[in-house]
């Protein structure tokens, strides 16, 4: 190191620290991004003098050079630099945003996204130039290689060849750099060097672009040999604008060298080579999809699945995680060596709504090499359960409810065959502190506790298992994953902390007759402006002023802030903005709201929805279908659908809930409202999210008090991170929006006083939740834990409730039987004692699981020392053992709790294996174990189902639910309030409208959402629970061998039951007492359930003609609608692919034998070029004989004895 | 074909100016007052075979590294049948003659900075360790349109840079002050080729028909420059390429001249080369830009030396040398 360097760090690094700090701005930055802001918006901006903008600029190219400094000395990967790039890349933007005057003089957009290249923001390079509209060809071809869209690269060079034909000749080149030989077009005067210079420029990124597409090196070696030398040039004979630009692309080109995915993935393939072709064309894949330059976290990751096995990655969303779980998959899948069993991954999601996300990305790019399957619910086999005969390579998509619920019913088998465990959004491992979790414990409805359990009982019985924890990353808690994950403490998080958005927090201020106004308080984590110091920063928004609502809505202060939210929607939306509507609780109101005001005379004007056109169409027209199937034709649902406001919450049945979430996706819907499941886990594209409450508010029978909970700030985070998605959303920040109105809205003299006091608890909740998003801006290194957790509850409640000593809590632990506590134990009472005996329960049930599970895998019998040492060793791989350092009892008190779990509270072997298998826990199974048996005599009563009329179908199911509608343990439960009790006590009537029996009446629009949710929560969740359970264990019982397969062929011979028992969760799933249309909705058949009834005819003719001898039975025998389904005249498939198209040599006598080309269409003449733009060979396309000749797939030129020829190598299939 | 990475040392210029033969061929009469000189050059002796071969190691040494580069750059063939490097370009012979016209300005502005800075204003001792040549103004038009746009003539992007810039270094090797200009070429030096250069061509008012000079000359660019010009950093990368070790003060100084918001202004002269042949009619002595004191129309507050080099049938010199460049062999 030359001596002076470390003085020339400390010279940048002055820079750097007075401007490029990550998480500040200098007064001067902010008011230059609120000025770029306010411009974006189109409303009236600070003041702002020209010398500002160029002592902005000034500082972009101090920081550049700041930049320059720290790459020249530390490296390409040198971390201050990337500071360095960051800012000069926000600054720029912020420039080019504000449509600043210097633009015309400099390329700033150019310079902008280069530096957010080089700062490892590429999202933020393709966002910000996806917004410029440039009429010059050059710059818009360094605008696609700036944004790694190579595609667009070698698409605007053939433009370029196209309009200079003379400049394709093979000596092309060499002419142009001669002196004295003639060019055309070229005069005497005219600067041929610097017209050469720009050719071989435009050669030199064509040829990287391809090169790097087709991962060929050997080319690009060249390219970036000729691009390094015309920088080389520049730098001695261009201005420094230009030379600074062609610089920073060479430099972005070497990061796009450097980050190509088929560097890793080569190197994947070294564990099996037989595998390298695929590996390739799974890379050339990626680069057609836009993302075959890796993200710095996923080559971290790659880097790290390459070196190691388990590991946590911690990246924010939409910065493409699911790439590394994909090249996990393929590694532990594909490319082990495997004997007997194929390989199976687990890949755990927090939703089912996740499943099917998940399972359609997987499915569109690994489909081929492996089975994907989504699994959403339910505990025993369903007709989309084909993977487990399969003998390929499987990948299970599943909530850890329905793993494990599949590890009871299916555990040796799945232990066998599972390599991978892959962990989405893992950092839900880490629980709530608050008394709701304690009471999801005594609920047995606590996720964060199965997760753990789930994973440690898999890592203790195959601690050979590969884990991959994929987690968020604000205020996360990567560290603690990633210590559990890898079963070390000094295990670190791979992956970056930035965000991958920016993200701005603030205040839509709503008042009546006003004009709303956002009040902008927080970017990424920093303030915009010092309060009590400096003007509040404000976007004016320019729409016209809600019209006065009538009393009874404006009486209603939060009625009025909601009216005024959606107000301020409908006219962002014509700026086409994608706006959220997150509503806290009780979302039928908010759509009652919302439908009540759209039907106003004074709201006629607001802008109007039109339907898509084109393939949405039919989407949206599905979508309505599903929508008037489900909720009926007078709901706000299809109201509001029909304006274009999808709307979405967890109670909301499966299939709507996914075509909801298409139209948003799609962007068909420019407005939702949904509550927090909509966007939990899943990535959906929205600009803005307005908030119109950050508490949740209920009443607690016991007490008689209204329990509040404020919005914790860890779910805030995670719904403001979903706006403002980069590439999916128009703007670049998205923004997260707390609406506060800033005067009362009632003019009633009663109501104002209330209204003032609400308006002040409004603010305060705001001010709260600003104040500790600033603090919380540190990721925690502690975090609670959930074994912890419920550890801590027993003991506590012990000692409060039952006066147990501290020191004789473990004693007491020992022995102690949930009945002695409570003799409610395990009805789901809420009194203080009985939820205490709940929570022991739900430990109990930990420690059984895991205790069963062991004595199943092992074959052998349970003892108490045996459960000792195999608790000991569980706990080890508990996140709450490796996560936090934990006090000592903890374990004890684990390990001997589990010790008399088999020595005194369930010393029956055999129950122990029914408990587990039912999957209650403990004690709610024993009590579910009496009513079991009869459970069973419904089903296998249920012989005629088949033919059976709507009404006698209904009738098991209400049999069976009567069995449970009485008990709060393992049966119906709802909310204390007044409707939903009267709901459980006509809770037949909503039997018989889910389960579609014809003269059953719908709800009133009002009470849908409490009917669905007792559907779901009920029918769906406690009734399809119960039904699998004993099912379930029929099965098994059924089966004798642990390790036998489940095939439709043996199911009625092992179980012993009537194919209703097949069904039976399927139609609490579809709503529908039809197997048939269960069948023809989950195989997508029909859109509705009335168009799947229809096709019931269809199928019974089927049946009638190919059959004799039929019995209720067949009538919904899954194998006959399979069959049937197989007879079905397939689809006809697109013509085949194109063979080669013979061609002329014209620019190469072809030694090579092969040469990489792309087309160049001129009327009947196709040019095929070299990616350089030297014409190889020529064809004519009289007859469009290869039609699908397209810019994005891969064309060689193949000259051998046999033919002259182009082949298509790739073929990029077309995506929306 | 893998082309490795090129980090040569060395090619820097070295060459003294040939200051005998500048001395006997060109009668100089210099002015200083206060912080503006002038320098008027015109020649006295006959452009000759002597003379060019005299001046021609200056100018090889001066063009070297750009057309290393430039050569280089050429050598690599982009078509898929080329194996090995060809070159056949002959830089800077291959311009046409405009371009040339314009490096001789350069070249000319480096040379008599070297060979009078004694009379320089200032009397500060300057060096070009490398020169930039940046006379391709042509060539953004190209780059950012893709496109020979004759009615684009001026780029749609960026100023012109400094077409010259040089170092005054101390023991230490640190840049103490730098020198920045514009050298300009033109065939006749009328006062109204001169005013056009430094004052902007004519435009016409679009309202009232009235012309008047643009006022976006040498002049307006010269004074709008940034304290630091962008030259001096490509100037400083040119230092980190060929030289990192010989010159790390000199990197250094200019790191800090650029980046620190407190650092001592690194003090500037302005240079102002304007080259050409004498308009006729021309008196001996006779001057296109006054030389008593500063002109009102520069406003910059750094030290100002304007050079008037007259010449006789200048395009023969021009001409003469850069077709004999190199012909002797590298």
């Amino acid at each position: 190191m030359p001596e002076l360097d470390a003085e020339r760090l400390e010279v940048a690094d002055t820079l750097r620290r007075a401007l490029a700090i990550e998480n500040e701005l200098s007064r001067p930055q902010a008011r230059a991004y609120v000025r770029c802001l306010q411009t974006t918006w189109q409303v009236p901006t600070i003041q702002w003098a020209e010398r500002e903008s160029t002592q902005q600029l000034a500082d972009a190219r101090r920081l550049l050079h700041a930049a320059h400094i720290f790459r020249e000395i530390e490296g390409a990967g040198s971390a201050r630099a990337i500071d360095c790039f960051r800012r000069t890349g926000e600054i720029l933007e912020w420039l080019s945003r504000a449509a600043d005057t210097l633009r015309t003089v400099i390329p700033i957009e150019l310079l902008a996204a280069a530096a957010y290249q080089l700062g490892g923001l590429p999202a933020m390079a393709s966002g910000l130039l996806r917004q410029i509209v440039t009429e010059h060809e050059g710059v818009a071809l360094y605008a696609a290689f700036l944004k790694a869209d190579f595609d667009g690269v070698i698409r605007l060079s053939a433009a370029f060849w196209n309009a200079h034909p003379d400049l394709t000749a093979s000596d092309a080149s060499l002419r142009l750099a001669e002196p004295g030989v003639e060019v055309d077009e070229l005069d005497e005067e005219d600067d041929r060097v610097g017209w050469f210079f720009t050719v071989e420029l435009v050669r030199s990124l064509g040829l990287i672009a391809d090169s790097l597409r087709r991962g060929d090196d050997a080319r690009l070696e060249t390219a970036m040999a000729k691009l390094y030398a015309l920088d080389e040039m520049a730098a001695r004979t261009f201005s420094d604008d230009a030379s600074l630009v062609l610089s920073l692309m060479r430099q972005v080109a070497d990061g796009y060298k450097a980050a190509s995915i088929y560097r890793p993935l080569i190197a994947l393939a070294a564990l099996n080579p037989d595998r390298t072709g695929k590996l390739v064309a799974y890379a050339r894949d990626q680069f057609s999809r836009g993302r075959g330059i890796l993200w710095t976290s996923q080559l971290q990751g790659l880097d790290r699945l390459l070196r190691d096995s388990s590991f946590a990655l911690c990246t924010p969303t939409g910065s493409g995680k699911t790439l590394v779980a994909n090249m996990a998959l393929v590694k532990e899948l594909l490319l082990r060596e495997h004997d007997g069993l194929a390989p199976l991954a687990i890949y755990l999601v927090p939703s089912r709504a996740l499943a099917g996300e998940v399972e359609a990305k997987l499915r569109s790019e690994l489909g081929g090499e492996m089975t994907v399957t989504a699994l959403y619910g339910g505990a025993d086999w369903g007709i989309t359960d084909y993977w487990l005969t399969g003998d390929e390579p499987t990948v299970l998509i599943a909530t850890v409810e329905k793993a494990d619920a599949l590890m009871r019913y299916l555990g040796p088998i799945l232990t066998a065959r599972l390599r991978l465990l892959i962990l989405d959004e893992a950092h839900q491992i880490v629980p709530d502190s608050g008394e709701n979790t304690r009471v999801s414990f005594s609920d047995h409805s606590n996720r964060s506790i199965r997760l753990e359990n789930f994973v440690s009982r898999v890592v203790t019985q195959r601690p050979d298992v590969v884990r991959i924890a994929l987690t968020a990353v604000a205020g996360g808690a990567a560290l603690p994953v990633a210590r559990w994950i890898e079963g070390r403490r000094d295990a670190e998080a791979v992956g970056v902390r930035y965000r991958s958005t920016r993200q701005v927090i603030g205040v839509l201020e709503t008042a009546p007759n006003a004009t709303g106004r956002i009040l902008l308080d927080i970017m990424n984590g920093r303030i915009l402006y010092i309060r009590g110091q400096e003007q509040p920063v404000y976007l004016r928004l320019r729409m016209q002023p809600m019209p006065q609502l009538p009393a009874a809505m404006r009486n209603s202060l939060n009625r009025f802030n909601c009216l005024s939210v959606l107000w301020t929607a409908l006219h962002l939306v014509e700026e086409d903005q994608r706006i959220l509507i997150s509503v806290a609780q009780e979302p039928e109101q908010t759509m009652r709201w919302f439908k009540e005001a759209l039907e106003l005379g004074s709201w006629a004007a607001v802008p109007r929805f039109a339907a898509p056109d084109g393939p949405d169409r039919a989407r949206f027209d599905e979508a309505r279908a599903a929508c008037i199937d489900y909720c009926g034709e007078v709901s706000f649902e299809l109201f509001l659908l029909d304006r274009g406001i999808a709307t979405s919450h967890g109670q909301m049945p499966q299939r709507l809930r996914r075509l909801m979430t298409e139209m948003i996706e799609r962007r068909i819907c420019p407005i939702t409202v949904a509550t927090a499941t909509l966007t939990e886990g899943v990535n959906l594209p929205f600009d803005h999210i307005f908030l119109t409450s950050l508490k949740r508010r209920s009443w607690d029978q016991e007490t008689q008090t209204q329990v509040i909970a404020p919005l914790s700030t860890s779910e805030f985070r995670n719904l403001a991170g979903r706006a403002g998605r980069p590439g999916a959303a128009k703007g670049i920040e998205g923004m997260a929006l707390i609406a506060l109105p800033t005067q009362v809205s009632s003019t009633a003299p009663a109501t104002i006083p209330v209204q003032r006091g609400q308006l002040r608890e409004l603010r305060r909740d705001y001010e709260r939740l600003r104040v500790s998003l600033l603090i919380e801006e540190m990721d925690a290194d502690e975090v609670e834990s959930p074994l912890a957790l419920l550890l801590n509850a027993i003991q506590e409640r012990a000692s409060r409730l039952l006066g147990v000593d501290p020191d004789d809590f473990l004693e007491w632990l020992e022995q102690v039987l949930p009945t002695d506590i409570s003799g409610a134990a395990g009805e789901g009472a809420t009194d203080a004692r009985a939820r205490l005996a709940d929570t022991l329960d739900e430990l109990d049930g930990v420690l059984l699981t895991a205790l069963d599970e062991i004595a199943r895998a092992e074959d052998t019998a349970m003892t108490g020392a045996r459960a000792e040492a195999h608790l000991v060793d569980l706990w080890r791989t508990t996140f709450t053992s490796t996560a936090a350092i934990q006090e000592a009892w903890l374990e004890r008190a684990f390990v001997q709790r589990g010790r008399a779990i088999v020595e005194t509270i369930y010393p029956d072997a055999e129950e122990r294996r029914r408990l587990y298998q039912y999957g209650f826990s403990p004690l709610v199974g024993r009590r579910f174990e009496e009513i079991a048996p009869r459970v069973r005599e419904l089903i296998a009563a249920a012989t005629t189902y088949g033919e059976d009329d709507a009404e006698a179908r209904v009738d098991v199911f209400e049999e069976i639910g009567e069995l449970l509608a009485a008990d709060r343990g393992f049966g119906f439960r709802v909310r204390q309030t007044d409707t939903d009790q009267a709901l459980l006590r006509s809770w037949t009537n909503v039997l018989g409208w889910w389960m579609h029996e014809p003269e059953f009446l719908a709800p009133e629009a009002d009470d849908l959402r409490a009917w669905q949710r007792f559907v779901a929560d009920n029918l769906e969740f406690r009734l399809g629970v119960a039904i699998g359970a004993v099912v379930a264990q029929v099965w098994s019982t059924g089966a004798g061998d642990a390790f036998a397969v489940p095939s439709l062929a043996e199911w009625k011979a092992t179980t012993g039951l009537p194919w209703f028992g097949f069904w039976a969760r399927e139609l609490l799933r579809w709503g529908t007492h039809d197997p048939f249309v269960a069948f023809a909705l989950s195989q997508n058949l029909a859109q509705t359930r009335e168009a799947a009834a229809e096709r019931r005819e269809e199928f019974d003719a089927w049946l009638n003609e190919e059959f004799d001898d039929i019995d209720p039975d067949d009538r919904i025998d899954p194998q006959l609608f399979l069959q049937w389904q197989g007879s079905l005249s397939r689809r006809e498939r697109v013509a085949a692919a194109d063979g080669p198209e013979a061609v002329q040599l014209t620019g190469t006598n072809g030694r090579r034998q092969r040469y990489s080309v792309i087309p160049v269409e001129n009327g009947a003449l196709i040019r095929w070029l070299d990616p350089a733009g030297f014409e190889l060979a020529r064809s004519d396309d009289i007859l469009g004989e290869f039609p699908t000749r397209r810019i994005g797939n891969d064309y060689e030129l193949r000259i051998n004895p046999r033919e002259t020829a182009v082949h298509r190598t790739f073929s990029a299939t077309s995506r929306q | 074909m893998a082309i490795a990475l090129f980090q040569w040392a060395k090619p820097m210029h070295t060459c003294e100016p040939p200051t005998e033969v500048i001395e006997e061929w060109l009668a100089s009469n210099g002015k200083i007052k206060g912080t503006y000189g002038h320098l008027l050059l015109e020649q006295q002796t006959a452009t000759d075979e002597d003379l060019i071969a005299a001046m021609r190691p200056y100018f090889e040494s001066a063009h070297l590294d750009a057309r290393e580069y430039f050569h280089r750059q050429i050598a690599i063939d982009l078509h898929p049948d080329a194996d090995a490097p060809g070159a056949h370009a002959r830089y800077p012979g291959c311009l046409p003659s405009t371009a040339r016209r314009g490096l001789f300005g350069e070249v000319m502005a480096g040379m008599m900075t070297e060979a009078f800075q004694g009379q320089f204003v200032g009397g500060h001792e300057w060096r070009i360790p490398i020169f930039l040549f940046r006379e391709h103004a042509d060539v953004e038009a190209y780059l950012w349109d893709l496109a020979r746009n004759p009615a684009r003539t001026r780029q749609i992007f960026g100023r012109f840079g400094s077409d010259f810039v040089g170092l005054s270094l101390n023991d230490a090797g640190e840049v103490v002050r730098f020198i920045a200009g514009e050298a300009k070429w033109r065939q006749q030096l009328t006062k109204s080729a001169v005013d056009s250069l430094m004052l902007g061509k004519w435009e016409e008012d679009e309202e009232t028909g009235e012309r008047a000079r643009s006022g976006r000359g040498v002049w307006f660019e010269i004074n709008r420059d940034t304290p630091i010009p962008h030259g001096l950093r490509q100037l400083q990368r040119l230092l980190e390429l060929r030289d990192p070790a010989g010159h790390q003060a000199a990197i250094l100084s200019i790191d800090q001249a650029i980046i620190l918001d407190n650092a001592p202004p690194l003090p500037r002269t302005n240079l102002i080369l304007i080259a050409g042949n004498g308009a006729c009619g021309r008196k001996a002595l006779d001057v296109l830009i006054r030389w008593e004191e500063a002109p009102e129309e520069y406003t910059a507050p750094h030290d100002l030396q304007v050079v008037e080099l007259i010449l006789t049938n200048g395009e023969a010199l021009i001409d003469g040398l850069y077709s004999t460049l190199w012909q002797g062999g590298e």
